[in-house]
């Protein structure tokens, strides 16, 4: 910690440096009492009529009824509540590039790791704001790109003229943003790419420890445990890929929110991180024409009626919390720390979570957060309590300092005041103050609402319409008030002036009053029910169960040695795995467990996807550079993905998650199996299948059919292609080479991947269309001495079979699609089939969210289009693809020991009429028609239910909170629209 | 059988080229005669043990007892012992012929410039060489409806035949309606944006104005005959007139009522393409005896929540709620073969199979306005039909033969010829499966 250490002493000196005055100088005593009020000097402690000294800036002494020195200024704060000044852990400022950079810079602009958000500071009109809003102290931190510099903590004080602001900390953290830069355009514009450059970067910065043969302030910055790294985050899966780097790095850090940390609770709180919560509660959605209603989902639904609960939750979880001005627009920020209060936040918690803890958290909690002797004199002082909706902020003080904030009215008019005035013909005896803006006037029973009312000071000004109490025209009153009398003198319609008084007589009557309050108030939905997993309709509330299975009765498909047996049983023990699969007769007697009759239905192995882009969050393509083998689908796998539960209705349990096609060397593969409602990403991923990667040839990354801007990179041609990968894997090859020969050699996760390829230990699943480019990736696998994974789509593997057989572990094609590009105009639906025929290992894939639900009929086409033999055909979507995945031993065939996943149909699988009737996956119910009717049921329940709360409240419950750009909507970000490059979609 | 072991020879001499060589039959020569077949005639119910015998192109005579049917003696018979004959499928929504490749800009030509372009003719753009067409035909579909798109009003549909040497020889109705893409308020996610709603009802009134102006326009020419000629407004005519329909296409529940509400009021015939949300709207659909274009059941959920398998059951629904509908798919033009397993998957989930059946042969020639000629194997229609081993809605069933206006087609295509080339590359390796 030596460099925070010397700049701490320069700050320090820096401040001590004042300009010389413009006049005499001005002299501040600095000493002051604050006396009578109920002090809050710590969450959960008070001292009542304290009195709270202060000199030079720090609190000297509290005490109950203490004395007040001679010579300190006395603020009398009877029935005031006095608070410590909030601290607020994480102001964003923007800090222009080249205001802290230097000659020497990462070759990417988002690493800006070295650039401090004090070349900027804070802007004074800013600082005002947060003082406004309770604010005494704050971290401010570089706002853009990923790296995004060094936060520290400053005073909000006011400097003097030509004074800096004072910083009470230098180099408190550093924050990392998962988005990138939009100007400069470049790599990453994926989320996988943004975090393979963090972890490139973290890599390098350990790596940099020892090399110090250059200077790289960047890395300086990032040495490993310098400073805690905080996270921005902009929905929940982004905090778990954070708290994933930390781990992975091992270093200390914490989470910048985003408010929807309430949708993953259980694995949020598994993180064990800090996190500094926003208070930009969603707005309801809008719901006006009936495609409004039909169109909102219940996860933006829920969302907005669980957001205010979010700080208690995550509180109650044991979480450390710290709450921030961040994310939400200053003039909602109480309002909405109201809501959390109503939503179940308490008075201490709150608190805490603005006093203390944030000072923990910047290393300040022996000078700011509490009211005690020797912290800085950072006080609140508010008229009631902060959880009271009528509290107002009266003052704050900053480091001694103090600053009026909103006084009270000097008087408040509210109540029945009883008057006498005579209006041609209106006998006005009662004037009934709703507040000091609004009131009606009463001549008997007629009533009349003022048109305006005005209290400044004492002085009163009533303009009312007397027509409808008998008089007539606009008649105005203006007087002064004493606490319960008022006197002046009005001026009728005719001009006419009179003389006119009225005494309180007593507060409104109820539903006078009630005419105020009745904005309505949501009612705060129970804090103790289990929010549904993933958040939304469909979403469950506990994992399917486990148990022993017995399915009787059924055609059992078996994809492997069992071939098709008509009357088969299959077992499944309490652990998902296949006990016993075989004919009804050679069941051992007395197997017991829950027994599913499937008389007259078929059983086959879960369907396998040996090309899917369902779930990869925030782009599928990291299509910046033609060679990103260091991005990996498994950090952005989205378990949250609706088309996972609509894939498990078409019988699909697993499926191989591909990095797009839009450049020749893509990214890292992921498989896994559809565990819909897991808690954490991780736990869709299945365990032991070979690492593999996205290869992609042809027109895709020759960006063919991209338009004319692109035209530049490298590759443009076939034979481009072909120099591109045998140069990457010459690279890996001397990387690997160098990295045995001395192992401090620095770690580059791109050859790092490709150098896999070449041991055998990573498959290759490369996207192809044309013979002569299969046959190129062929020669290259020999040349350098490895077997391909599969050649995906491959829709000319047809034309060279035997090379494919040799080379690879065969194809995985679509069916029947062609003539969507130039380079598939010889795609014909027999592939499969012709493929089987010579050997090739051979399975059908979707690519597709949509077909995916269906693969089933996709493997029925090997029949159709060939003759493939039913039971075979089958194969193309269960062991096929599950030997090409390397995932045999577990899935892909009902086999004993194998994993326990299957599918009861209502058919014939490979029949166009057949439906998929339930889903298992490890012997545990993911799908089924009957749980899917309860789930549509209570779903439409649900949504009715909130739609109608949504219908009856005021405009205020639809107003943005958040800043333009901050999300409060996930979904709108989440799943941006697929450019996977290789779909037909985006040919087009 | 001369026919049928003239064009098997062909099939071997594999040609590969964008332009289908794929030879073309002539029209029918003489009689043919189909006996002992099971007829499913759609619009008169399933004839068991059935005869049906064609000549000129038509339908002359259907039915169980075949010497009640006038059959001319020399006539060429077909053997249908256990085979069924079905009625051409018709894919009502493709663009078949008017797009070759999708991604190569100079094979595309559905979609003209401009805003308004009704004088565009979809018949005279298909191209009768298409490699798609002999693909297309192989399963079974042999008439589809070609749609411009794009723009407001892309231009006129056609029917055609998937047969014939020019596209004059494929149409069955050159001009079956005008197509409106009826513009949404609403985007399928996120808000609706004032900037969002403003253009499209901006785009809507340059709809309403170019129907209007045309009406104006006819008006004043019946008065002036002198008056210059305007090809879009005499393209919005027989529209005007009632004598075609206009195909809109519309899908959100408020695209659909404000896109039938502007049709009625201008006295138009409407038929809708698409209709994700006809269920919405069905009172309205019913009240103005709208027909639905249903395009495909093989898509995605339309909404987040919606029901798994609320695209699946879109027919059957429309169906119990007694709307008038047909079935089209929503595959790419060069899948226009996957029509039969769109009409499955409504089966599946729920629909009756002869519903199903008759949504994409009778319905569809219905709502195209050619069931005069096409949908159903009845006397007069053109004998354009199939006869198969099975249902042809079922994958595994062949397609053994078929006949579109008579002419016994030829039911080979690049795919099948390539198969053959490359399946003798191995013989030649010796490569087969072990």
């Amino acid at each position: 910690m030596r460099f925070a250490g010397v700049s701490l002493v320069l700050c320090a000196l820096a401040t001590a440096q004042t300009p010389p005055s413009n006049g005499p100088r001005p002299v501040d005593p600095g000493w002051h009492a604050l006396t009578g009020g109920t002090a809050i000097v710590q969450p959960g402690r008070s001292v009542d009529h304290a009195t709270i000294v202060i000199r030079d800036g720090r609190i000297a002494s509290v005490r109950e009824n203490g004395p007040v020195p001679p010579g300190a200024r006395t603020w009398d704060c009877s029935g005031l509540m006095i608070y410590a000044a909030f601290v607020d852990p994480h102001v964003r400022v923007t800090v222009p590039r080249e205001e802290s950079t230097s000659a020497v810079e990462h070759w990417n602009p988002n690493v800006l790791s070295h650039r401090t958000a004090l070349a900027v500071g804070l802007d004074p009109k800013r600082a005002a704001t947060l003082r406004e809003l309770g604010f005494g102290a704050a971290a401010i931190a570089p706002d853009d790109g990923i790296f995004r510099g060094i936060a520290s903590a400053v005073s909000l004080d006011e400097p003097g003229e030509g004074e800096s602001r004072t910083v009470l900390k230098d180099g408190v953290f550093g924050t990392i943003g998962f988005a990138p830069l939009s100007e400069p355009r470049g790599y990453p514009s994926s989320q996988m790419g943004v975090i393979a450059l963090i972890r490139q970067t973290l890599l390098d910065a350990q790596w940099h420890q020892r090399d110090r043969s250059t200077l790289r302030p960047f890395l300086d910055e990032l040495a490993p445990r310098k400073r805690a790294l905080l996270f921005d985050t902009r929905d929940e899966l982004e905090a778990l890929r954070a708290a994933k780097i930390l781990q992975e790095f091992e270093l200390p850090g914490g989470l910048i929110g985003s408010g929807f940390e309430f949708r993953r609770l259980d694995a949020i709180q598994a993180t064990g991180l800090p996190v500094i919560v926003p208070l930009a509660f969603a707005p309801a959605p809008r719901i006006e024409s009936i495609d409004d209603r039909e169109r909102v989902t219940l996860r933006e639904l829920l969302t907005w009626e669980h957001a205010p609960t979010n700080p208690r939750r995550l509180i109650d979880r044991g979480i450390v919390v710290a709450l921030t001005t961040d994310k939400v627009k200053p003039s909602k920020f109480w309002t909405q720390l109201r809501r959390a209060f109503a939503f179940g936040l308490n008075h201490d918690q709150a608190l805490s979570a603005l006093t203390t803890t944030p000072a923990r958290l910047l290393g300040l909690e022996r000078e700011l957060g509490k009211i005690e002797p020797g912290y800085r004199a950072n006080l609140l002082v508010v008229d009631g309590r902060i959880d009271d909706e009528e509290a107002e902020r009266r003052s704050i003080w900053v480091d001694g300092r103090r600053f009026e904030l909103e006084q009270p009215p000097e008087i408040d008019l509210t109540g029945r005041w009883t008057a006498a005035l005579e209006l041609g013909g209106a006998q006005v005896d009662r004037i009934e103050f709703r507040s000091n803006q609004a009131a009606v006037v009463h001549a008997g029973d007629a009533e009349v609402e003022a048109k305006r009312v005005r209290v400044r000071e004492r002085q009163v000004d009533v303009t009312f319409d007397a027509e409808p109490l008998g008089g007539a025209g606009l008649v105005t009153l203006n007087g002064v008030a004493e606490s319960t009398r008022m006197f002046g003198s009005g001026v009728a319609a005719d001009g006419r002036r009179f003389g006119w008084s009225a005494r309180h007589t007593g507060p409104l009557e109820d539903d006078a009053k009630s005419k105020d309050t009745d904005a309505a108030e949501t009612t705060p939905p129970r804090l103790d029910i289990t929010l549904p997993l993933p958040f939304g309709a469909y979403g469950l509330t506990e994992p399917p169960a486990s148990e022993r299975l017995i399915v009787r009765g059924a055609t059992i498909w078996t994809s492997g040695s069992g071939g098709i047996l008509d009357d088969g049983v299959l077992v499944a023990d309490q652990n998902g795995k296949i006990e016993f699969v075989g004919p009804a007769s050679a069941l051992p007697a007395g197997t017991t467990g829950t027994t599913i009759d499937a008389s007259g239905l078929h059983v086959t192995p879960g369907l396998i996807d040996c090309h899917s882009h369902t779930g990869i969050s925030k782009g599928v393509n990291e299509g910046t550079q033609a060679v990103t083998a260091e991005v990996r689908i498994g950090d952005v796998v989205n378990p949250d993905d609706v088309n996972w539960y609509r894939e498990l209705a078409g019988g699909l349990t697993a499926a191989n998650q591909l990095h797009g096609s839009a450049n020749p060397i893509g990214g890292q593969n992921c498989v896994v199996k559809l565990r819909w409602g897991v808690s954490h990403p991780d736990a869709m991923k299945l365990d032991g299948a070979p690492p593999g990667i996205k290869f992609a040839l042809g027109e895709n990354v020759k960006q063919s059919n991209w338009g004319e801007r692109h035209t530049t990179r490298y590759p443009q041609t076939r034979m481009g292609v072909e120099g591109l990968l045998v140069d990457r894997f010459a690279a890996a090859r001397d990387y690997a080479k160098a990295r045995q020969r001395d192992p401090s050699t620095r770690r580059d996760l791109e050859l790092d991947a490709l150098a896999e390829i070449l041991t055998g230990a990573r498959l290759i699943h490369c996207h192809s269309y044309r013979q002569d480019e299969i046959l190129m990736l062929c020669r290259i696998a020999e040349q350098f001495g490895f077997r391909i994974g599969t050649f995906q789509h491959g829709l000319e593997c047809y034309k060279v079979a035997d090379a494919v057989a040799k080379a690879s572990r065969g194809a995985s094609v679509f069916t029947d699609w062609w003539a969507y590009k130039f380079e598939v105009v010889d795609a014909i639906p027999s592939n499969g089939a012709i493929l089987w025929e010579t050997g090739v290992p051979v399975s059908f894939n979707s690519d597709s969210n949509e077909l995916a639900r269906r693969m089933n009929g996709e493997a029925a086409k090997a029949t159709k289009y060939g003759g493939v033999p039913p039971s075979e055909a089958l194969k193309f979507v269960t062991l096929a693809p599950a030997r090409q995945l390397g995932v045999d031993d577990r899935i892909g065939s009902l086999e004993v020991s194998k994993d326990a996943d299957f599918v009861i149909w209502s058919g014939d699988p490979l029949s166009s009429m057949t439906r998929c009737l339930a889903t298992y996956i490890d012997g545990r119910r993911y799908w089924s028609i009957a749980t899917d009717i309860e789930a549509r049921k209570s779903a439409a329940a649900e949504r009715e239910r909130l739609i109608q709360l949504v219908l009856g409240l005021d405009e205020t419950a639809f107003e943005e909170v958040s800043e333009p750009g901050d999300p409060t909507r996930l979904d709108e970000l989440d799943n941006l629209p697929g450019d996977c490059g290789c779909c037909q979609e985006v040919a087009r | 059988m001369k026919l049928l072991s003239l064009t098997s020879a062909l099939c071997l001499t594999a040609v590969l080229s964008a332009q289908d060589l794929t030879p073309k039959a002539p029209p029918q020569a003489g009689p043919i005669v189909i006996e002992n077949a099971i007829l499913h005639t759609i619009d008169a119910g399933v004839i068991a043990n059935g005869t049906l015998w064609f000549e000129g192109g038509r339908i002359r005579g259907v039915g169980p007892v075949a010497s009640e049917l006038g059959i001319p003696p020399g006539a060429e018979r077909v053997d249908g012992r256990g085979l069924h004959v079905y009625p051409g499928l018709i894919g009502a929504n493709t663009r078949i012929g008017l797009e070759e490749i999708e991604a190569v800009r100079a094979t595309r030509d559905f979609d003209e410039v401009g805003d308004a372009t009704p004088e565009a003719r979809a018949a005279v753009a298909v191209n009768p060489d298409s490699t798609v067409i002999p693909v297309t035909r192989a399963n079974g579909v042999l008439s589809v409806g070609v749609i411009p798109s794009g723009g407001l009003v892309p231009g006129r549909a056609a029917v055609m035949q998937l047969a014939g040497w020019t596209w004059e020889e494929m149409a069955v109705d050159a001009d079956c309606g005008i197509v409106v893409e009826w513009p949404s308020l609403s985007s399928r996610r996120g808000r609706d944006d004032e900037e969002r709603v403003a253009r499209a009802l901006e785009q809507r009134a340059t709809i309403d104005a170019a129907f209007r102006d045309a009406r104006a326009y006819l008006e004043a020419r019946s008065h002036d005959p002198a008056l210059a000629t305007d090809v879009r407004a005499l393209a919005l005519a027989p529209a005007l007139r009632g004598e075609e329909p206009v195909l809109v296409r519309a899908d959100n529940v408020e695209q659909i009522q404000s896109a039938v509400t502007w049709a009625v009021g201008l006295g138009l015939r409407v038929v809708i393409l698409g209709g994700e949300d006809a269920l919405l709207c069905r009172d309205l659909l019913r009240m103005h005896d709208v027909g639905i274009i249903v395009t495909g059941t093989h898509r995605l959920p339309k909404r987040r929540d919606a029901a798994v398998d609320e695209p699946f059951r879109l027919p059957a629904e429309l169906d119990a709620a007694g709307l008038r509908w047909c079935l089209a798919s929503n595959s790419p033009f060069y899948n226009e073969r996957n029509l039969p397993y769109h009409a499955a998957t409504a089966v599946a989930y729920g629909l009756d199979h002869d519903a199903a059946l008759r949504a994409i042969t009778l319905s569809a020639a219905e709502l195209l306005g050619v069931a005069d000629e096409l949908g159903s194997l009845s006397v007069g229609k053109r004998a354009t039909l199939l006869l198969t081993d099975g249902d042809p809605l079922e994958f595994t069933t062949e397609i053994r033969r078929a006949f579109v206006e008579g002419r016994a087609i030829d039911l080979g295509s690049k795919h099948t010829r390539l198969a053959e080339k490359y399946r003798e590359k191995y013989r030649q390796l010796g490569i087969e499966r072990k």
